[in-house]
């Protein structure tokens, strides 16, 4: 289990999705969640650096888990998820905190057509607003944007949700850059 | 002058001449030392001269509180004890919630000395500014409870139970029944000196210097304590029971007088089994918001702490849950350090090749309160009773005071900060187990050595100042020295930087080294037991030459001589004045 969690961790930093101290990554098994822990860097994952906790009640594990296990939890609770990444996107943040709308419409096909529309959601880092938040939005899409802080991703497999954090960023760096050319040739 | 935080008070009682006298406090003493253990260390080791017996009238016992305690910081409802200790040998500082130490800041004090003995039990009584040494020779032979239960009429009550009045070198002072001045013998010296108890009110609350700023940091405070997992999750959820499992699960927990590092019955003591079991009522200390302490609803008994839970059950290998909450309410009501007494019956087990049952282990905890039988023996903790018997390896010990729960192979920046405290083995000094457990603040690698002995010097000195202001350290979780020391600022007028903050700390652990370095202490003795050096458990044994190379690198991020003594230089940048014969 702890491979596959390395091996995505890996990845996510090395293709600048995140910082190897920001994001977390989770996936569920029956009743239990195994999470990446608090401070750990992902791309340095290794077997103890990823916990196993209850998807239903609070364990003494959980203050070793990510800070952001109680949206975790949420999302398991709502939605088909099987696998969660959140990751500290740098072109998601960007464009949460340049547009007013409370989604984003990708430009580019494939985004397009995985990812349909891109709700962006409110709350504070851990809170249960966030948790709310997320795991509503999450029920119809594939990903959302967290306003100023980030993605969070799901999927069948963390390679799933993986791709849709790739989507996610790719989505919004095009749009970025269409946005920023247009504006500078006064097309918008 | 005008005091905010501080009262600028203490009460020095001489129980030998029966003579009380309020005297003032200096400010630039306060601004060196904050309180609390600061204040105590600084006082004790200018009090006393090398070689006295800890338990003559020739020793004193300091309670102080901190410039925080009793304000609206939260938190800070704490105070701290210091005196030389029964047990090791060494200065030594406990600290303690409940409601004591804002009581005694509300009657006007920042502390209280008491030096000589009484002929006759006593105990003392403060109320406001009326102080008496009162007659106590009909509480004693009583033991917490009942003291209690008797005195508490008049505000909040420490006092000591048997165990301190018969001398257990392991005897605990206790506050409002279950609140501890725990580790080191201090209810022996009080015993010693045939003081019972102390009972403080008071109806004034320390002045704050800018309330409106205070507000906005004690937020700032709040926000952090809710947003952490270990204090808003495990804590609040679980008090400190939620490490049970954890520490099972991460090969450190004290098994069989640390043979091993995991008991298959972990769980029958952890927060879960506990909850799960039993209905439970909060029992926060005093302006505290994360509430970890806590009482079974049905019995009124205490739920034992983490450390209770390892070092009275699965290091003596007694996990029976009913058994270990009986023998934790007993070492309360007798007054006596759970840690101490379950190392020291762990100690006794291993040596007799024993395996306790619960029967047994009640009746041991009951003839160590009293001093009957073997009981007589234990009472001398486990380092004398060791080397009495023979075998001084079997005794799991730094400088006399017994190991707590967290085996030292698992977490190498523990093992460093045990071998360094200058109290002996102790956890709390500089709690290495949040960085290499929980990761907060960050995760670092505990199997390794890399970046410890300079971590481990920071966190003993950022400790020894949160002692001394005088918060809980569980806050530390959450808060950082920049919070605290805004905090302090806000509260007492003077404008504390976090450096300026961890350089009180510095100075007090300076101080303490060389109080130690007085009574005859070396290098020699910042070590492990050996068994740490020797034996693997699920986890590799420590190696020595590792071990002594990062001692080395501790005594240069102290700027200390690399035999472990600090230098003329050192002590003149803490501002530690005077001639000191034993520094380099």
């Amino acid at each position: 289990m702890w491979r596959e969690f390395n091996k995505f961790g890996k990845k996510l930093v090395q293709y600048g999705l995140t910082h190897s101290h920001f994001g977390n990554m989770s996936v569920r098994v029956g009743d239990k969640m195994f999470i990446t822990r608090s401070g750990s860097m992902l791309d340095e994952l290794d077997e103890n650096q990823v916990v196993e906790v209850h998807l239903h009640k609070p364990t003494s594990f959980d203050i070793i888990a990510s800070s952001e296990l109680i949206v975790h939890r949420e999302i398991y609770k709502n939605t088909s998820a099987l696998a969660i990444i959140h990751a500290h996107s740098p072109f998601a943040i960007i464009l949460s905190l340049l547009i007013d709308e409370k989604e984003i419409i990708p430009m580019d096909s494939e985004s397009i057509y995985f990812l349909h529309e891109i709700p962006i959601i409110t709350g504070k880092v851990g809170s249960t607003e966030l948790a709310h938040n997320a795991a509503d939005a999450l029920k119809d899409h594939k990903a959302v944007i967290i306003k100023g802080h980030g993605t969070i991703a799901i999927g069948k497999i963390l390679e799933e949700a993986y791709v849709h954090t790739c989507c996610v960023e790719h989505a919004c760096k095009v749009k970025y850059f269409v946005d920023l050319q247009n504006a500078l040739t006064g097309r918008l | 002058m005008d005091w905010y935080g501080w009262c600028g008070k203490l009460v020095d009682i001489d129980l030998s001449r029966r003579k009380i006298q309020v005297i003032p406090l200096e400010l630039d003493i306060m601004r060196l030392y904050l309180g609390g253990r600061g204040l105590g260390v600084y006082l004790v080791y200018n009090e006393l001269t090398s070689g006295i017996d800890p338990l003559s009238a020739d020793n004193v016992l300091v309670f102080a509180t901190g410039p925080l305690t009793g304000t609206p910081v939260p938190t800070t409802g704490r105070f701290a004890c210091v005196s030389k200790s029964p047990l090791t040998g060494t200065i030594l500082d406990s600290n303690c919630g409940g409601r004591f130490g804002p009581y005694l800041k509300f009657a006007g004090y920042d502390a209280i000395i008491v030096r000589g003995a009484s002929r006759t039990p006593v105990y003392i009584r403060i109320a406001d500014n009326v102080i008496s040494i009162e007659d106590a020779r009909s509480l004693w032979g009583k033991n917490v409870r009942d003291t209690t239960a008797a005195l508490k009429g008049y505000g909040s009550v420490l006092c000591i139970g048997t165990a301190g009045e018969r001398l257990v070198r392991f005897a605990s002072i206790m506050n409002d029944n279950t609140s501890a001045l725990g580790r080191g013998g201090l209810g022996a010296v009080m015993g010693s000196k045939n003081l019972k108890a102390i009972v403080v009110n008071g109806s004034n609350r320390p002045r704050v210097y800018e309330p409106n700023l205070l507000r906005y940091r004690n937020a700032d405070i709040t926000r952090l304590l809710v947003a952490s997992p270990v204090s808003s999750k495990g804590l609040r959820v679980y008090g400190t029971p939620v490490l049970m499992n954890l520490i099972n699960y991460m090969k450190v927990l004290p098994t069989a007088n640390f043979r091993r590092s995991t008991s298959p019955h972990a769980y029958e003591l952890s927060g879960e089994h506990i909850h799960e079991r039993f209905e439970v009522r909060l029992t926060p200390c005093y302006g505290c918001p994360i509430a970890c302490k806590r009482e079974i609803r049905s019995s009124g008994m205490e739920v034992p702490e983490y450390e209770t839970l390892a070092m009275l059950g699965t290091s003596c290998e007694v996990t029976n849950l009913n058994a270990i909450i009986e023998v934790n309410h007993l070492c309360n009501d007798y007054g006596m350090d759970t840690i101490s007494c379950g190392a020291t019956i762990a100690c006794y087990a291993e040596l007799n090749n024993l395996q306790l049952d619960p029967k047994t282990l009640i009746s041991l905890v009951h003839k160590i309160g009293t001093r009957r039988d073997v009981g007589d023996e234990l009472a001398e903790g486990a380092h004398r009773y060791a080397n009495k018997m023979g075998h001084p390896e079997l005794s799991m010990d730094v400088k006399g005071l017994e190991l707590p729960g967290y085996d030292p192979r698992g977490v190498l920046g523990m093992a460093l900060g045990y071998a360094t405290s200058n109290r002996g083995g102790c956890h709390t000094r500089a709690y290495m187990v949040g960085m290499e457990i929980f990761g907060k603040p960050k995760l670092i690698h505990r199997l390794s050595w890399v970046g410890k002995p300079n971590l481990v010097a920071l966190l003993q000195n950022i400790f020894a100042a949160v002692d001394s202001t005088v918060m809980c350290k569980f806050a530390l979780f959450s808060v950082s020295e920049e919070e605290i020391a805004n905090a302090l600022s806000a509260v007492t007028g003077i404008d504390f930087t976090s450096e300026d903050f961890i350089q009180v700390g510095e100075r007090i652990w300076n101080l303490e080294r060389l109080f130690n370095l007085r009574e005859g202490f070396t290098k020699l003795d910042d070590t492990l037991p050996e068994r740490f050096f020797q034996e693997d458990t699920d986890i590799r044994r420590i190696s020595k030459a590792e071990f002594m190379s990062a001692l080395l690198e501790y005594y240069r991020a102290r700027d200390w001589t690399k035999d472990g003594i600090p230098t003329h230089d050192k002590l003149q940048a803490l501002s530690i004045a005077g001639e000191y014969s034993h520094v380099a």
